[in-house]
C-alpha cells in the first residue's frame, strides 16, 4: 500500500497503486437493515475484501445482470465483521442505484471490486491527543472502523493492530434532523464518544456540527488531528477551522466516479500545485484520495 | 461416445494492415487509463493490445467536473483529454507499456495535421509503440474532431502522419457525421492501415430543475450498451463500402457482442465503457471468444469477419432455434 501520504503526482511504474491488492468478485448479501430515515446498513459476505480493506478505503458495488444501472457506485467501509469474512457499508437513498439497493435481501448477490483508494492515516502515537472525527450525514460511516482502529479494538488489512490511544476518538456528527441520525449506539457501545448536532435542533446541538467543532478545538485535551467526511461545504468549513487552530485535518471526499481505480478520470478534484498555471491541478480522487490532507485541497 | 482428439485451438490472430495482433480484443482509448491501473485486475499480456488514453502535444487540465454521468444503459462523458502531454507520455508511460507483452497502440490528438505528425514521429522515435491511433473524433475538445468530420480533413491528418512515421496507423472516426463511409474511404486512401469505428455519439444530459446540463462542460459523448446497434450499423455500412480493416467499438461487454461486430465486418474490437463497470472483462473476453469459437467449430477469427448475410424475410425464417436468441 502506498498509504495515506501518497505523493500528489501520478504513480511511477514501480510505485504500487493504492488498489494493488484489489479484486473483482461476487459477494452475497448477509443482512440489510434500515438504520435511519432513508438510510441502510448492508452486510456483505466477501472474505477477499474483508481481509484487505482498511478504514477510509472504499469499494465499487454493482448490481449484476443489468444494463441499467450500468456502472458501479463507490461505498466506504463501515466495518469488518468479527469473523473477518464479511464487511458492512452504509448508504442513504438518493437515486436510482440506492433505491434498487434497498430491495437487496440476504442471499442476493452483488458484484464488487476493491479495496480501492487510500485510507485514513494510521492512528497517532497513543499519548497524542484525541482524534476528532467530524461527520455530516452518511459521512459518519467511515468513522466506525477508523475509531475502532484508534482504540486498538480491531485490526484492518495489513496495517495490523495499533496500541490503544490514551484518548478515545470523538465523533462530532451533524444531520438534518433526529430521524436521520443513524446508529449512535454502535459508536458509543464501542468506546467512541458521540456529539450530535441537527439543523432543526431535534437532537443534540441545534445548529451546525462545525459549531461543535469550533468549541472542541479550543478545549482540552487538545486534539491531535481531525478527520472529516460529509458534504463539501461542511468539509471546507472544517478545514478552515482546523487551519486556524493549527490542528492537522484530513478530508475524505465523495467524488462521483465511473470506475474507482483511475481509468475514467471523472472523479477529479482540485489539488494545490505550485507549478500549475492556476496553482492547482485536477487529480483523481480514487488514486490520490479519497482521503486528502485538507490543506492541499481547493474547495469551491 | 467415441473418444475424439481435441479440436485444434481456434486461431485468434488478426491483421490490421501492417499491424499483427495475437487476438482481436483491444481496449478503447480513454477507458483503460495507461493500462497500469488495470494491472492488479487483468493479465494484460493476454490482450490483443492496449490503447492508452489520448495524449496531446501539451499537457491539458481537462474539463471541469462532473465529467461523467450515467444515462440509461450508457454513460455520457466530457473528460476533455486530461493528460500530461506527449513528452511525459514518452518518458513515463511508454516504457511501462512496452514491457506488458501486448501490442501498444498509442492514441494521439493534435490541432493540425502537423501536430499529429510531430507526435506520431516523437512516439515512434521514443520506441515501444506498435501502432498509432489518430483521435480525429473526440467530441469534447475543439481541434481533432473537426478533421474527422470531412473526408478531406481525415485524409490530411492521415497523410501527414504517414509521411512522418512508419508505424501502422489506425484512424479513429466520429459517428457524428452523415456519411462515415466516405470519411473512412478517405482515411484508407491516405494510408490508414485500419479505421476504428466508432468514437462516442454526442449527447446531452440535463437537470430541468436547475435548468442546467449535468456535465460540467455541457454536451458530452455517449458510450456503453446503448450505442451498440448504432455502432454495428456503421461498422456494417463501412465494411460494405470500403476495403479497409475495421476495429469495431461501441457497447461491447460480452462475447456475443464481440462476435456480432466481427460478422458485421470488424477485424478486431475495442472494449470501452465495460472496463469501468466490469474491470476484468477484457481478459475474460479473450478466453470467452476462444471458447465460443471452439463450441461453434469456427477455426479462425479471420473466417468470421464480414460474414453477415442479407436479412431474411419473415417467410424465409427457418433457422434452428439454437441460433436465435429470443427477446421474449
Amino acid at each position: 500500500m502506498s498509504g495515506p501520504h501518497a505523493p500528489a503526482h501520478e504513480p511511477l511504474a514501480h510505485e504500487p497503486l493504492p488498489h494493488a491488492d484489489a479484486v473483482q468478485t461476487i459477494a452475497t448479501v448477509g443482512l440489510q437493515e434500515r438504520i435511519a430515515r432513508d438510510t441502510f446498513r448492508l452486510v456483505l459476505e466477501c472474505p477477499e475484501i474483508a481481509a484487505r480493506i482498511e478504514p477510509g478505503q472504499f469499494l465499487m458495488l454493482r448490481l449484476p445482470g443489468r444494463d441499467d444501472p450500468l456502472l458501479g457506485r463507490p461505498f466506504a467501509l463501515y466495518d469488518v465483521g468479527s469473523d473477518g469474512t464479511s464487511f458492512s457499508i452504509g448508504y442513504v437513498v438518493i437515486g436510482k442505484m440506492t433505491r434498487l439497493m434497498t430491495e437487496l435481501r440476504a442471499g442476493d448477490q452483488v458484484e464488487l471490486w476493491g479495496p480501492l483508494g487510500n485510507g485514513f492515516p494510521k492512528p497517532p502515537e497513543s499519548n497524542a491527543g484525541p482524534t476528532l472525527m467530524v461527520a455530516g450525514g452518511i459521512g459518519q460511516t467511515p468513522f466506525l472502523a477508523a475509531g475502532r482502529e484508534i482504540l486498538g479494538a480491531a485490526a484492518y488489512g495489513e496495517r495490523g493492530r495499533f496500541e490503544a490511544s490514551a484518548h478515545p476518538p470523538e465523533l462530532l456528527y451533524g444531520a438534518r434532523s433526529a430521524e436521520y441520525v443513524a446508529e449512535v449506539d454502535r459508536f458509543t457501545s464501542r468506546g467512541i464518544s458521540v456529539s450530535v448536532a441537527t439543523d432543526d435542533g431535534s437532537e443534540g446541538h441545534h445548529g451546525y456540527v462545525t459549531e461543535l467543532l469550533e468549541r472542541r478545538l479550543h478545549a482540552d485535551p487538545r486534539p491531535a488531528r481531525v478527520l472529516t467526511c460529509g458534504p463539501e461545504p461542511m468539509m471546507a468549513a472544517v478545514a478552515k477551522l482546523c487551519e486556524a487552530a493549527g490542528v492537522p485535518c484530513w478530508a475524505s471526499l465523495e467524488s462521483p466516479m465511473a470506475c474507482g481505480f483511475g481509468a475514467c478520470f471523472s472523479c477529479v478534484v482540485r489539488v494545490k500545485q505550485s507549478d500549475a498555471a492556476e496553482g492547482w491541478d485536477y487529480r483523481r480522487s480514487c488514486l490520490e484520495g479519497p482521503v486528502f490532507r485538507a490543506e492541499t485541497l481547493v474547495f469551491d | 461416445m467415441t473418444p475424439t482428439a481435441d479440436p485444434p485451438a481456434p486461431d485468434l490472430s488478426v491483421a490490421l494492415g501492417r499491424l499483427r495482433l495475437a487476438n482481436p480484443i483491444l481496449v478503447a482509448s480513454g477507458t483503460f487509463g495507461y493500462a497500469r491501473e488495470f494491472a492488479p485486475l487483468v493479465d494484460l499480456s493476454t490482450l490483443g493490445g492496449v490503447v492508452p488514453k489520448t495524449v496531446t502535444p501539451q499537457p491539458r487540465t481537462g474539463n471541469p467536473p462532473p465529467r461523467t454521468v450515467e444515462t440509461p444503459a450508457g454513460m455520457l462523458n466530457s473528460i476533455g483529454l486530461d493528460n500530461d502531454g506527449v513528452d511525459h507520455f514518452c518518458a513515463h508511460h511508454l516504457p511501462y507499456l512496452s514491457g506488458l507483452g501486448t501490442a501498444v497502440i498509442a492514441n494521439v490528438a493534435g490541432k493540425s495535421p502537423d501536430e499529429f505528425a510531430a507526435m506520431a514521429a516523437q512516439v515512434e522515435q521514443a520506441g515501444g509503440a506498435d501502432a498509432i491511433e489518430l483521435n480525429v473524433s473526440c467530441p469534447n475538445v475543439s481541434g481533432g474532431v473537426d478533421y474527422g468530420r470531412t473526408p478531406e480533413g481525415a485524409a490530411a491528418v492521415v497523410s501527414a502522419v504517414r509521411a512522418a512515421c512508419d508505424l501502422p496507423i489506425l484512424a479513429k472516426l466520429t459517428p457524428n457525421v452523415t456519411d462515415v463511409p466516405s470519411v473512412a474511404k478517405a482515411a484508407a486512401e491516405a494510408g490508414a492501415d485500419a479505421v476504428t469505428l466508432v468514437n462516442t455519439f454526442t449527447g446531452l444530459a440535463v437537470n430541468w430543475r436547475t435548468r442546467r446540463p449535468v456535465l460540467g462542460n455541457g454536451i458530452g459523448g455517449l458510450s456503453g450498451p446503448a450505442i451498440k446497434p448504432l455502432a454495428l450499423r456503421i461498422v456494417y455500412q463501412v465494411a460494405q463500402a470500403v476495403d479497409v480493416p475495421i476495429v469495431g467499438c461501441g457497447g461491447i461487454r460480452t462475447v456475443d457482442d464481440v462476435l456480432e461486430f466481427l460478422v458485421c465486418g470488424a477485424s478486431a474490437v475495442q472494449v470501452g465503457t465495460a472496463n469501468f463497470a466490469d474491470p476484468t472483462v477484457s481478459g475474460r473476453l479473450v478466453k470467452d471468444l476462444a471458447a465460443a469459437m471452439s463450441e461453434e467449430g469456427v477455426l479462425s477469427v479471420r473466417g468470421l469477419v464480414g460474414t453477415l448475410g442479407p436479412a431474411k424475410t419473415a417467410q424465409a425464417v427457418g433457422t434452428p432455434s439454437s441460433s436465435r436468441e429470443s427477446d421474449r
